[in-house]
């Protein structure tokens, strides 16, 4: 397992076991983390499942498609450590991982 | 009567359940919680030999599971019952990954920061109808209000001339009260006239509007033909009209009996989002369908190739597992979840669009009309089927001439 610790925008941290394989919506989702929807389920049709991820692990995960960033670039909320969880597969380099939730989803 | 010639040999009798939804007899004028009756009455999952027999899905997880399956359960067929020539609408009947280039060219316009730059034109849209009937006294919501606001909006976003919207209403509504496959094929035909002409207008003239700029669309590095445009166009037509109309009728019915809420609206604008977002829970207005296109086992039932499957996007959002006491309307539920905008690749366009709408035209509902009701003794009447419209909601307040 991988612990990965959601922040949300009022400071309040919930810590979480992810799985190896699963994307970070999946596991935030599994264990109804606040601040995270997917109303899509990962289809990359919407961009509700939008968190910031911190350093280093921003760095260490692999980088953004052109779709993914497109959608990004008309969302809410972006700054430069914006990304759509669903696209992100937990893995090693996730380990102790620190990703904060924006103040909406949309 | 049971039609058993509709109910295939991989159905078992423990499944199958008798259900009309162009007009059974279960549904009542309150229609959302007459139709969630089939939580306790009905299998989670049935299959009806009404209209060429089909599977309806009523609970929130399942629905999920298929709207996100396109592998198994196809967009290709939206029918039922099934017709000989369905209409395709780009990118709403296409499979992924056929509908990912038509749907990422969209989705810039539908975005929150789109969606954003045009509320102050939403606004204006609202406060105008609302102004318009105000001094009354009196109106008929669906007809001055509901059917008017959303309309307005997307045709100023396509760039649509106002003054025809009237004829694109009477036209979108024949078409989702066509049955047979020549009805269906003449009024599809229609709207795509009308579309054709819009198209043809922008390309020669452009305009600062969604067609002007879908008619630049690439896809996948060549230009967007017009066969592609006007499918669009149509869905995004029909899209338009029949959706936030139909949550806001339901939802304004509700309001109208329930003046304590009305006058914390009044007080507090900063729960109408609450309230929006419970609307769409208590209220969605359509089902989507879906065609099998891969035998497979789900939830302990076998579902064969072309069988129509009709996921019950509102009553998901009425489902007892997700929502405590679900018939209850309530802005205070700790978490509001529902379905009513589907999930999966086809998840709707226009959620932040159709959320800002309802949400502006609260607002500014609220600041004028603050205290209202229905008229008395006048029964409602539901449109049913895979959309599902109130058809008239006459309201009434202490208008000028009262003063």
């Amino acid at each position: 397992m991988i612990e990965l610790t959601f922040i949300d925008a009022d400071g309040e941290s919930q810590t979480i076991q992810a799985t190896p394989g699963e994307s970070v919506m999946e596991a935030a989702i599994r264990n109804e983390v606040p601040g995270i929807e997917a109303a899509c389920g990962g289809a990359l049709a919407c961009a509700t499942c939008h968190a910031y991820v911190e350093e280093p692990w921003y760095s260490d995960v692999p980088e953004k498609t052109e779709t993914e960033a497109d959608m990004l670039e008309y969302g809410s909320h972006v700054d430069g450590r914006s990304r759509l969880t669903c696209q992100i597969e937990v893995t090693e380099a996730l380990r102790g991982a620190v990703i904060r939730t924006p103040i909406e989803q949309g | 009567m049971l039609a058993t010639k509709n109910i295939p040999d991989h159905v078992p009798d423990s499944a199958v359940f008798d259900f009309d939804i162009y007009g059974d007899e279960r549904l009542g004028d309150n229609l959302h919680e007459s139709y969630e009756s089939l939580h306790a009455d009905a299998p989670d999952i049935f299959y009806t030999p009404r209209n060429g027999g089909h599977w309806m899905v009523t609970r929130f997880d399942h629905i999920a599971d298929i709207t996100r399956d396109p592998e198994h359960f196809s967009v290709r067929e939206m029918q039922i019952p099934r017709v000989a020539n369905p209409p395709v609408f780009i990118p709403l009947s296409l499979d992924p990954p056929d509908n990912f280039p038509y749907r990422h060219a969209l989705m810039p316009f539908f975005a929150p920061k789109s969606v954003t730059a045009m509320e102050p034109k939403i606004r204006q849209f609202a406060v105008d109808i609302i102004e318009s009937i105000i001094d009354k006294g009196e109106c008929d919501f669906v007809e001055d209000v509901s059917s008017q606001f959303p309309v307005s909006v997307f045709m100023e976003l396509m760039g649509m001339p106002l003054e025809k919207l009237r004829d694109f209403r009477a036209v979108a509504d024949e078409y989702f009260e066509a049955r047979t496959d020549e009805d269906v094929a003449n009024l599809f035909g229609k709207i795509v006239g009308i579309m054709t002409e819009l198209i043809e207008l922008r390309r020669a003239h452009p305009e600062d509007d969604l067609i002007s700029r879908m008619v630049q669309f690439e896809i996948e590095g060549r230009p967007i033909t017009l066969g592609e445009l006007q499918s669009i166009c149509s869905i995004l037509f029909l899209g338009g009209m029949d959706t936030v109309t139909n949550v806001s009728s339901y939802l304004y019915r509700h309001l109208a009996g329930d003046p304590k809420l009305q006058a914390r609206l009044a007080a507090d604008a900063s729960i109408v989002p609450k309230f929006v977002e419970e609307g769409l829970r208590s209220f969605g207005v359509v089902n989507t369908p879906r065609i099998v296109q891969k035998d497979c086992e789900r939830f302990g039932l076998k579902f064969k190739t072309d069988d129509m499957v009709l996921c019950m996007l509102p009553l998901g959002g009425r489902d007892n597992r997700k929502n405590e006491d679900p018939n209850k309307f309530d802005i205070d539920r700790k978490r509001i979840e529902h379905i009513t905008f589907s999930s999966g690749p086809h998840l709707c366009l226009g959620h932040h669009l159709a959320r800002m709408e309802l949400r502006i035209l609260t607002e500014e509902w609220v600041k004028r009309i603050p205290a209202f009701r229905a008229r008395p003794g006048v029964k409602a009447h539901s449109r049913v089927g895979t959309v599902m419209a109130l058809e008239s909601l006459p309201l009434e307040w202490e208008g000028q001439n009262d003063r």
